[in-house]
């Protein structure tokens, strides 16, 4: 019987059958318990689509709320990350959307590792949303979203304390310079879009679907709702901003035309409270259109703008270095009277040179004969501050100057600004070798009229100048009042430095006071400005430019008797500051007061431009 | 009445019952998105329905001593090889094989009935010869008696029913004695002639090895079903997500879930512990068979409850490896889970022969 004869075999095949059914228990042990995490998350991953719901953007409004930068709603078309496109459907949306495919195929590489969908293109014509709808059947994975869209109303005012803001780049999110930001958001770039940019962005929603194998959306699990982003209130005045920066444009084209100035296309202004060191407004020219960025600047503007001589993009207010000129006789006579090296009625004569070092003598070769401090300075005789300087010395120069707050950035609160330079005897022996290393009295001269190595920022001589107008308080200039919820109330306002005081005497400021007041009047170096209603100090100044011509400044507070407003213009290339900056400062000042007394503004107020986006 | 009762192996029908319910609960969740839509529980139904058809058509056949096939397992060889023409010659294309026969307005797939007739006859046939198994030509009638069925099916072409041809003739000649040198050789023989087995593979099988090899390799296509038979067992734990709520199946992540991925239904919404359930069924089913061969009255009644279990064993085996991953992908149904009324019927007809075999057995005990 072969049930005998084989009886071992049978049984060995009970045995085989038990082994077989371990291994696939202990593979199914595998699948199930070890790695069952695992495949969980695949389920989910199959069958939950979760897509980003973008919150708004805060907005920014001007110091009465009056919104500069905000948002509308556009279409974007985006791509399902996990499925296979094959490269003609790749090809088709490019073409559609006039896109380079290769480009698309990248960006879904990028998002590999995430379950989002991938943006392909923002802001759609009305045109290319009817292509898509057309050829739906043909790109699968294909979505449609009304998402916000960031929008600079007046483009290009304040476009420099604002920033702008554009796609997160691969260098960005490499380097983690924006905290919890995934490929295709939206950060801030420059100015105060990028230093805010955790404020302003808000927290993205999320929705939250269950798709079966077909993409199709099977049931709505619960969404969580964006957070839009904080809005900031900033100290600028819009009015004011807006008369600066057409002040400065059209006497800049003036500047030109007459030949005066044939170079002059570079700029700056800063307007400040000296109470409270809030910034009224801030302009930099030549400047540059923010809208143009939001989806992606075209090659042919960005070359417009990147091939500009004169730096469209950089905020010469904070950035821009100069040597100061004559404003810093500000610095050099508050050196010398606080520590009572002069006294204001004395008579110091000027012969054309001076003494010490007869090669150096007053810009025009004038002679000015006796003077004390009050004619020295309305007349910003050379020769006068040379003996001051003399009598002061280097290190004492330093030290005023630096109390002023010149050699250190003032911490306004915008990125990449320059701290300019005061120079000393250290820093010239560690810059040049042996004897050319040596400090000279004709050192100590240029520092006392402002040129040479003295570098100095446009925010800078703001601030010295609210100094002397605050009678030695020193307030941390700033752009944001504060910084507001969605619904209006007040979130929080940013952190300040305290306000300091100088350590100079409240006599010296006077002093100084008087002598700025004299600039204005007849017999001073700005005696135009004494047409306006109120009284005004204010200084002229010229620097040096060894690559052309010499750079005009023009620094003014008023009105005299309780300052409200400092305004400093420094105009590259425009030659004298009395005929370059000092008209646009007086523009300014001329609105300022005007708003002040409730006068309406110049040219009538102007209505956002609505542009649609390219 | 009395004598069936008693004489019956109460654990192989209790193991039968139990997988079958079980596939009942499987197949209403597989089919549960067609029936919402459609209103009726069309498969579960039919499924039932044949279910109580076959109990009848095995209680009637225990009534015939299983002696009697031997009979008939001539011709039964013979309506095999017919078939198995037809198909080749008249068959209808269904799911991209043709392996289907049109009567009027049923399609049933001759070959799982083959797979019962060829194992009869085959059974008669080596019970015959087991005693004159010397020569190496005495092996040789054997093979070829395999051989002509097996490559009618593979031209259809059905891998995965062919192997199950090879499975329990395997089994058989075990059983029957053949030399073990011989098998390992002859084993040896096939793994060297895999090469040119491949040749003669479609395009699509090949795939099937490729992709049972690294199923990533076709994610949206041929990898497809395993890669999301995995996701489903695996995600299924221990304890399962509940009848009705796997997800993977109620939204059609798993294509074929009511047939060949019957399995993965099982996994997904009764984990581990519902899968060990399964394959402990299954076990007990092997076990008795094998039983019932070590007990059998006779040769015949030995090599045939060898090969069923094989045949069962062996089923079981391929269609549970393919759902996780293990085995290639192949069209073997799991015996009395899967839907399909042909498997069914097949299959409970050969437990009805395996439960045959074991009361005739009885029988002769007074």
């Amino acid at each position: 019987m072969l049930n005998q004869r084989f009886a071992t075999r049978l049984k060995m095949m009970l045995l085989a059958a038990a082994v077989i059914f371990l291994v696939l228990l202990s593979r199914l042990a595998y699948l199930q318990l070890y790695k069952g995490d695992y495949y969980g998350k695949q389920a989910d991953g199959n069958r939950l689509r979760s897509t980003r719901i973008l919150a708004p953007r805060g907005l920014i409004l001007d110091k009465d709320g009056k919104p500069l930068v905000n948002n509308f709603a556009g279409y974007t078309i985006c791509l399902q990350p996990h499925l296979e496109y094959k490269d003609e459907t790749l090809a088709l949306i490019g073409r559609l959307l006039n896109l380079n495919p290769q480009e698309i195929r990248r960006r879904l590489k990028l998002a590999v590792n995430t379950y989002e969908p991938v943006r392909v293109k923002s802001n759609l014509s009305a045109g290319e949303i009817t292509s898509i709808e057309e050829y739906r059947q043909q790109i699968p994975g294909v979505m449609l979203e009304l998402q916000p869209e960031r929008k600079y109303l007046y483009n290009e005012l304040a476009v420099h304390v604002l920033g702008y803001t554009g796609e997160v780049s691969e260098y960005e999110l490499e380097h983690g310079l924006f905290k919890g930001v995934q490929i295709g958001a939206i950060v801030g770039k420059g100015g105060l879009e990028q230093q805010f940019d955790s404020v302003l962005r808000g927290t993205d929603g999320q929705r939250n679907e269950e798709v079966d194998v077909r993409g199709k959306v099977v049931k709505q699990l619960e969404n969580i709702e964006p957070k839009t982003g904080h809005s900031l209130v900033l100290t600028i005045d819009s009015r004011l901003q807006k008369t600066l920066e057409r002040a400065v444009d059209t006497h800049l084209a003036e500047l030109r035309a007459s030949g005066a100035a044939p170079n002059a296309f570079g700029a700056s202004v800063v307007a400040m409270d000296p109470r409270t060191g809030a910034i009224r407004a801030m302009v930099s020219r030549p400047a540059f259109n923010p809208n143009l960025f939001i989806h992606g600047i075209s090659s042919k503007d960005w070359k417009v703008i990147n091939e500009n001589p004169f730096h469209p993009m950089t905020n010469k207010a904070i950035s821009g270095e100069y040597p100061a000129g004559s404003t810093f006789k500000v610095v050099t006579g508050t050196a010398a009277l606080d520590l009572h090296k002069v006294d204001p009625n004395e008579l110091i004569l000027d012969p054309g040179y001076h003494w010490a070092v007869p090669s150096m003598g007053n810009a025009g070769g004038e002679v000015l004969g006796l003077l004390d401090f009050q004619s020295g300075f309305a007349a910003s005789d050379n020769v006068y501050f040379y003996e001051l300087g003399r009598r002061t010395g280097i290190d004492n120069l330093d030290d005023y100057a630096h109390r002023y707050g010149f050699g250190s950035v003032t911490g306004l609160g915008l990125a990449e600004e320059a701290s300019g330079l005061v120079p000393s005897p250290a820093l010239k022996k560690k810059l040049y070798q042996g004897e050319e290393g040596e400090w000279t009295l004709g050192d100590t001269f240029n520092v006392s009229i402002g040129q040479g190595m003295v570098l100095i920022t446009p925010i800078q001589l703001a601030q010295m100048l609210s100094i002397v107008a605050e009678n030695g308080v020193k307030h941390q200039p700033y752009l944001v009042e504060k910084i507001l919820n969605y619904d209006g109330s007040v979130a929080g306002v940013p952190e300040r430095k305290p306000a300091e005081k100088v350590s100079v005497s409240d006599e010296t400021f006077k002093l100084i006071r008087q002598g700025l007041e004299a600039v204005t009047q007849a017999g001073g170096t700005a005696s135009y400005f004494s047409s306006l209603p109120v009284a005004v100090g204010g200084k002229t100044g010229t620097a040096e430019n060894p690559h052309g011509k010499d750079h005009g400044l023009f620094i003014a507070y008023a009105p005299a008797d309780n300052p409200e407003l400092v305004i400093v213009c420094v105009v590259e290339q425009g030659s004298f500051g009395s005929t370059s900056a000092g008209p646009i400062v007086y523009k300014g000042l001329e609105e300022y007061l005007k708003e002040r007394a409730g006068l309406p503004e110049t040219v009538g107020p102007e209505t956002p431009k609505q542009e649609e986006g390219k | 009445m009395h004598r069936y009762l008693r004489n019956l192996d109460w654990i192989l029908v209790g193991a039968v019952f139990l997988l079958m319910a079980i596939g009942l609960v499987l197949i209403a969740s597989a089919t549960h998105s067609y029936a919402q839509s459609t209103g009726q529980m069309v498969h579960v139904q039919r499924q039932a329905l044949f279910m109580l058809v076959d109990v009848i058509l095995v209680g009637l056949s225990l009534r015939v001593d299983y002696r009697s096939l031997k009979q008939v397992a001539v011709p039964l060889y013979v309506v095999t090889v017919v078939l198995l023409l037809a198909v080749l010659l008249f068959g209808v294309t269904l799911l991209g094989a043709q392996r289907w026969l049109k009567l009027g307005p049923l399609a049933f797939q001759p070959s799982e009935f083959t797979k019962g007739f060829m194992l009869i006859g085959l059974a008669a046939y080596l019970d015959n010869i087991s005693y004159s198994l010397n020569n190496f030509t005495d092996y040789l009638k054997p093979i070829f008696v395999v051989l002509v069925p097996f490559l009618l099916v593979m031209k259809q072409p059905d891998l995965g029913t062919a192997l199950v041809f090879l499975a329990f003739s395997f089994s058989m000649f075990l059983a029957c004695g053949f030399k073990m040198k011989w098998t390992l050789l002859s084993t040896l023989g096939g793994a060297l002639s895999l090469p040119l087995i491949w040749e003669f593979l479609h395009e699509y099988q090949r795939n099937r090895i490729r992709v049972f090899l690294n199923p990533e390799l076709d994610p949206f296509g041929a990898g497809y079903h395993v890669i999301q038979s995995k996701i489903a067992i695996g995600s299924g734990l221990l304890l399962g997500k509940g009848w009705l709520q796997g997800t993977q199946s109620q939204l059609n992540f798993l294509p074929e879930n009511h047939t060949d991925f019957i399995f993965a239904v099982a996994g997904e919404e009764f984990g581990f512990a519902g899968c060990f359930l399964i394959l402990l069924l299954y076990l007990v089913i092997i076990w008795r068979g094998l039983s019932i061969a070590l007990n059998a009255e006779d040769d015949f009644g030995t090599l045939l409850a060898v090969g069923i279990t094989g045949m069962f064993l062996f089923q079981v085996l391929v269609n549970v490896g393919m759902t996780i991953g293990i085995m290639p992908v192949t069209g073997i149904p799991l015996p009395f889970l899967s839907y399909g009324v042909s498997s069914l019927t097949t299959n409970m007809l050969l437990t009805g022969i395996l439960l045959n075999i074991n009361m005739q057995r009885q029988q002769l005990q007074f």
